[in-house]
């Protein structure tokens, strides 16, 4: 019989929260029903063609992304090199760097008139043909947008493998393969599903890699449609029933998921390996480390060398540069902090119980802005701000900041959650004998235990925010303007060498927050106390 | 932390809505499309010019596009803050004339120098272009004349053209074909299809497409090659004129019934077709003015070709059958 700290202001804080999420969304719905005049025009969307084309490219960017997840993860763990830290923080980069920097970064590489393609056109005079569109290159994209990611993730749970665990591991002389299923296996299963949810979700509801790598019309997502009837139709009825149905799926997925109990895994800090795998293992290690430095961090390090190139100079003179990247690091500050609190009150609240109805309904809206259409959120808030009387101007910081913390939500849960409700699960006995006040174990027990999950949490949501324009749309200003809306901006008036320019220097941004960011707050989490 | 959070936000809060202006003039809100309203858009320099003698503050607001900007407003309805909407094409016009939330300008427009005669109660033009596939005179020295020899190219000639659902150009160019080719449209798209590299959401994102090399031709406008000899003097990218004649995008703007500043507004659409006020459209937005500007229009449109023929459709076909019309464009290219 597992036994938990008894903590009914986890729970009910979680609940109340995960309430607020729900009310929100439904307000969103119902402003939305509201402000829709007609009774709506005939949807010429084929639903069922739509979900079943988009559900296999979701399914298969899922499966695959966890692989690939896995793979490096595994390698990442066992391998120390120079620069180590530099490529974790580049791979991590890739999730929340807007797509279509990434999908340009891709094209750089594998397109017609790619690195490789110049490559091969010079050296054999072969041109291959373009793997870069149509389903495949769909595919391409979401992996290494989300395998990377999955195997950052991972990789922090196998880094957490206490060193007491591993010298029992050595001293039993596992095989690399034994070592594999018994250790690191059971470290990494808690963290599957709810990221195997999140992937399929980005991908399910993934909307511009998708229109502009699909090739046409016979690859695309709900998403889609939704956009236009808000946008072009006006069917605001219409893009409401498309939304529901898409969040009817999604939540399927997501009910799938949080069903999932995380098996106990013990927690510790991560020293240098001392355990060496045998030659093969290793071999292979580097091999997977080599395929996927080719496959996943060249279309970015393609993003760096395309915003030197389109000179940094013309960029870092304007004042409206500084000025946007101003307000990312204030947006990207305060998301992440809001996030911090909001996923730390849904994943402690979901560890201290042992109901499993519950922790399904705690689990459920960490997921909210993954299933409702962005197009939609969007229009949503846009509508409620205008109910509730405030200047559209005043309220589009606050909204924007809202919206990307819900959005890092799920990659914070999924980052936080399994190792809180591992404590929660393999200490609840020794933390219930205690008898210490749930502040007194979080700060003693659990912050010290997570910092490191915190830190990489932090990155997350900063940099989430910092990439995302989804929901600023509609309320758009010229005064209020973060660094991704600069560089489509530049795009949109053909300056594209500055918008590379911008793109480089998101990247850049992005990664030092990613190397830097984790270890200070595990820094932090393990200074000592008085 | 929570503390933390809500001072950060208080800060930033207040320094948005620090920005807002002197309140003793009045205040002229135009709706726009972002890259009108960006730092590099004809926004800026309009705003100095007619600030310089209405005294009057004109507060441009810009959302992501104009289609965005028109269900901004009719989401606002009466109570909308905006006294000018500024961008609308052709293509929505007749939309958003329906509306009934449109003035009438009471402006006479002589001398305008349009493709096509224009006589609008409600829009006044401020600038245009047609729609056009552009190609690299360097890796394609011969394009293709019209849509027939296009399809007939080798199926490794790829277009990027972008989505009618999405973006202002897709929309133009499922116009340009009906108009060129009524019922026959359906079988001009399927003969497209194997050209198609990719069909993308905006215009920017298939312009870059083309721009890196991955499509040889893209659809964009007569005045997209100007911006490239102008900031790159690159005269290496062209328009393709194409005999059936070409479908031309007009952005007007016009004046909201709700709006308290009709006078003012009237002045500012005056202004903007003044040839004081072109005079910053075509080096901005790139596309032509709506007047003669003589030696005051840049170089790097002067020999620019244009088309011999425009095509037009009718407001109220448009309207009609615009929905029919996308669902037969995206069953030929699926």
């Amino acid at each position: 019989m597992l036994t938990l700290p008894h903590r009914p202001a986890r729970i009910a804080s979680a609940t109340l929260l995960a309430l607020a999420i729900a009310a929100l969304i439904a307000l969103v719905f119902w402003a939305i029903l509201d402000a829709a005049t007609d009774a709506g025009g005939s949807s010429r969307v084929d639903i069922p063609h739509l979900l079943r084309m988009t559900a296999i490219q979701a399914g298969l960017t899922m499966v695959l992304s966890l692989l690939v997840g896995m793979a490096l993860a595994w390698a990442l763990n066992r391998l120390r090199f120079f620069g180590r830290d530099l490529v974790v923080g580049l791979f991590a980069a890739a999730i929340v760097t807007p797509g279509m920097v990434v999908a340009f970064g891709l094209l750089s590489i594998w397109g017609r008139n790619g690195w490789i393609n110049q490559v091969s056109q010079t050296l054999f005079g072969v041109t291959i043909d373009s793997p870069a569109f149509g389903l495949q290159g769909i595919l391409l994209a979401h992996v290494i947008l989300d395998g990377a990611f999955a195997a950052r993730i991972l990789l922090a749970r196998l880094d957490a493998i206490p060193t007491s665990r591993l010298k029992v591991g050595q001293s039993l002389a596992l095989s690399a393969w034994q070592r594999f299923r018994l250790i690191d296996w059971p470290a990494m299963r808690g963290s599957l599903p709810g990221l195997g949810a999140i992937i399929f979700l980005l991908a399910f509801t993934s909307f511009p890699i998708v229109l502009l790598l699909g090739g046409g019309p016979a690859n695309q997502t709900l998403e889609v449609a939704i956009y236009s009837a808000v946008r072009l139709d006006f069917d605001l009825t219409g893009a409401v029933r498309l939304a529901l149905t898409q969040i009817g799926v999604c939540a399927v997925v997501i009910l799938i998921a949080s069903a999932f109990t995380p098996p106990p895994a013990a927690l510790g800090r991560s020293v240098a390996p001392t355990w060496r795998d045998g030659m093969t293992a290793q071999a292979l290690a580097w091999l997977i480390l080599v395929l996927s430095i080719l496959g996943f961090a060249l279309p970015l390090v393609s993003v760096l060398v395309d915003g030197i190139a389109g000179g940094f100079a013309r960029v870092l003179s304007q004042a409206s540069f500084w000025q946007a990247t101003l307000t990312s690091l204030a947006i990207g500050s305060a998301s992440a902090f809001l996030t911090l609190i909001l996923a730390l009150m849904l994943a402690l609240g979901r560890a201290a119980t042992g109901n499993p109805v519950l922790r399904i309904g705690l689990g459920i809206p960490a997921f909210a802005y993954l299933a409702v259409p962005a197009v939609v959120l969007s229009l949503g808030f846009f509508l409620l701000v205008r109910t509730l009387g405030v200047p559209i101007g005043a309220a589009a910081p606050l909204v924007v900041v809202i919206a990307n913390a819900l959005l890092a939500l799920p990659f914070a849960v999924a980052t936080l959650g399994p190792p809180l409700d591992a404590i929660a699960r393999s200490r609840g006995k020794l933390l219930r004998s205690l008898g210490i006040s749930g502040w007194a174990q979080f700060v003693r027990v659990e912050y010290p235990l997570v910092g490191r999950d915190i830190g990489l949490m932090l990155a997350l949501s900063f940099c989430f925010s910092l990439g995302d324009l989804g929901v600023i749309a509609l309320f758009g200003t010229q005064d209020f303007q973060t660094l991704p809306l600069l560089m489509y901006r530049a795009l949109g008036s053909y300056r594209s060498n500055d918008a590379a320019a911008i793109a480089a220097l998101l990247l850049i941004l992005t990664i030092i927050v990613f190397v830097g960011l984790p270890k200070l707050v595990e820094r932090l989490s393990h200074a000592p106390r008085g | 932390m929570v503390k933390f959070a809500s001072i950060a936000l208080a800060v930033l809060v207040a320094g948005v809505s620090g920005l807002a202006v002197a309140q003793d003039k009045p205040v002229l809100t135009i709706y726009t499309y972002d890259g009108f309203a960006s730092e590099w858009g004809p926004g800026v320099p309009l705003k100095e010019g007619f600030e310089a003698t209405c005294e009057c503050t004109v507060n441009f607001v810009g959302a992501d596009s104009s289609i965005s900007t028109l269900r901004k407003v009719q989401l606002e309805g009466a109570s909308t803050e905006a006294d000018i909407l500024l961008g609308l094409d052709t293509a929505i016009a007749g939309e958003a004339r329906a509306t009934g939330l449109f003035a009438d300008h009471g402006l006479d427009l002589p001398g305008l120098t349009l493709p096509e005669a224009w006589s609008d109660a409600q829009f006044v033009p401020f600038d245009y272009s047609h729609f056009a596939f552009m190609h690299d005179s360097d890796t394609m020295p011969v394009p293709p004349k019209n849509f027939e020899e296009l399809i007939a190219l080798p199926d490794s000639v790829k277009i990027a053209i972008q989505d009618p659902r999405s973006a202002t150009p897709g929309l133009g160019l499922l116009l340009w074909v009906k108009a060129a080719y009524g019922d026959r449209a359906p079988e001009i798209w399927a003969g497209l299809k194997p050209k198609i590299l990719t069909i993308t959401r905006e215009w920017s994102e298939s312009y870059a497409l083309f721009l890196d090399g991955e499509a040889d031709m893209v659809l964009s406008y007569t005045t997209s090659p100007a911006y490239h000899i102008f900031d790159e003097d690159d005269h290496s990218i062209k328009a393709a004129l194409f005999e059936e004649g070409h479908f031309p995008q007009i952005e007007v703007a016009g004046i909201l019934k709700s709006s308290d500043q009709q006078e003012l507004a009237a002045q500012f659409l005056a202004y903007l077709a003044s040839a004081e006020g072109q005079k910053v459209i075509p080096t901005t937005n790139w596309m032509f003015p709506v007047v003669d500007l003589g030696d005051d229009l840049d170089p790097s449109f002067k020999d620019l070709p244009q088309p011999a023929k425009t095509l037009t459709l009718d407001e109220a076909d448009i309207i009609e059958n615009m929905s029919a019309w996308i669902d037969e464009m995206l069953a030929a290219v699926q």
